[in-house]
């Protein structure tokens, strides 16, 4: 098998990996341990495996690791601050917006990614930002007043 | 997945991509956003070629007429205020339609083409748009009909060639357009989509339509025949109803997982229906 060397930075960390050249990002993600990242569908319905990559949201089952190549790509695993939770991921947990959790990840780099571009959205921006990601928990309704109440305690 | 792949390059100009797809030979494949070709997964690609650095990511105005880079992206389209400004917005509320935030940021407008889905959302709107594609291969490059473009469903010239960009003529004075789509939500694939041009005379008469369909037959296509009804006349009632029900007669839809072609049909003529009365209320036509 044929291998590649890829050059990135994971939450903030320089990486480079030895990939094959058609690794898909998902799995080199977990493979190195970033398990926040969720193989779910593998057809970018789902939108559990949701990365940002430059700060957009994209789905990692859809692209390959060599594409990442000099890329930012930030997980859930970066998205707190040392010890202390993001403010998204407070407001999360303070309205009950999780259930079995795997969509949570997807939930909060995709509202991470809305409120770093537009820190006001309205209730309708932030279900659209949302709706690339499936809960099957039928749990929408709190994420989405999660995201509304972290945006408020942003504007603070 | 892809165990398959030998080689995997990211070509920083046309040049250096149309040498590579001609030394893989057909088991080279071009990738972009990847969002069509990694679900696809095709186990004879020996040889992927990802174009998102060859320089062909812009929106450029020419004049009047205005080109897109085959790989700018979705998302890129829907907030660009050139696209925005163009033809009433419509290409960009087709590009926001296309897939979830995550999807349009990475799937491309070449791709959308490439792909060569009959249900592609671009395609009815760029159809409508008398848009051509600017393709390249060993031997140079063209400028050819969108409509020419598809040769049957998921068939397109791209393979042995590659799409450099996109180019939209200058639109008709005064022109009013829509798009509009069905599926079983806003954001998933089309079971029709429908894209509708319009300008009048200054009597209120029709001098120029475009109609478009997706979803309905083995490519986009336009409906001329529904198109050359409605010239020269007023967009009334009576033309309304001939013109979706020649549209819908046009149409030759299959019935698939998602459809019937009965229901496609029917579709078809109230798509086209509140595509036309979207365009005649923006020029004052009064239905």
């Amino acid at each position: 098998m044929k291998t590649m060397e890829v050059r990135l930075n994971v939450n903030g960390e320089a990486k480079q990996w030895t990939v094959a050249p058609g690794d898909l990002l998902l799995d080199v993600l977990r493979r190195e341990g970033y398990f926040g990242v969720k193989r779910g569908c593998e057809a970018g319905e789902c939108g559990a495996c949701t990365v940002l990559l430059g700060g957009k949201p994209i789905n990692s089952c859809l692209m390959f690791a060599a594409q990442a190549e000099g890329a930012e790509v930030l997980t859930i695993e970066g998205v707190a601050h040392g010890d202390a939770l993001d403010r998204l991921q407070e407001a999360f947990l303070d309205h009950g917006a999780v259930q079995c959790g795997f969509c949570t990840p997807a939930m909060i780099l995709n509202a991470k990614a809305l409120l770093d571009r537009k820190p006001h959205p309205s209730e309708e921006e932030v279900r659209e930002a949302l709706a690339g990601t499936f809960c099957r928990c039928t749990g929408y309704q709190k994420p989405v007043e999660a995201v509304l109440a972290a945006a408020r305690g942003l504007a603070r | 997945m892809f165990d398959t792949v030998e080689s995997f390059y990211r070509p920083g100009s046309v040049r250096e991509a149309l040498r590579l797809l001609q030394n893989g030979k057909n088991r080279a494949r071009i990738v972009a956003g990847g969002t069509d070709l990694v679900v696809e997964a095709d186990r004879t690609i020996r040889v992927l070629i990802d174009i998102t650095h060859a320089g062909l990511s812009y929106i450029r105005r020419k004049g009047k007429a205005c080109v897109i880079g085959a790989t700018t992206t979705m998302a890129t389209i829907e907030n660009s205020p050139a696209i925005r400004a163009l033809a009433g917005g419509v290409l960009a509320r087709a590009a926001a339609t296309c897939g979830s935030v995550q999807i349009r940021n990475m799937a491309t407008l070449g791709g959308n083409l490439a792909n060569g889905s009959p249900a592609a959302d671009t395609a009815a709107v760029l159809l409508a748009l008398d848009a051509e594609v600017v393709l390249a291969d060993a031997r140079g490059r063209r400028q050819i009909p969108l409509v020419d473009f598809y040769s049957g469903p998921r068939k397109s010239a791209a393979g042995k060639v590659l799409i450099v960009e996109v180019a939209i003529p200058a639109l008709p004075r005064g022109g009013r357009w829509s798009f509009q789509k069905l599926g079983r939500t806003e954001n998933d694939i089309s079971l029709v989509n429908a894209a509708a041009g319009l300008q009048l005379d200054s009597k209120g008469r029709v001098r120029w339509v475009r109609i478009a369909l997706g979803a309905v037959a083995p490519r986009p296509m336009r409906a001329v025949n529904a198109e050359k009804l409605l010239v020269g006349r007023q967009v009334d009632e009576s033309a309304l109803a001939e013109v979706c029900d020649e549209a819908a007669r046009e149409a030759r839809p299959i019935t698939d997982v998602r459809a019937s072609a009965e229901y496609r049909r029917e579709t078809s003529r109230v798509l086209v229906r509140r595509a036309l009365e979207e365009c005649a209320a923006g020029t004052g036509c009064s239905l």
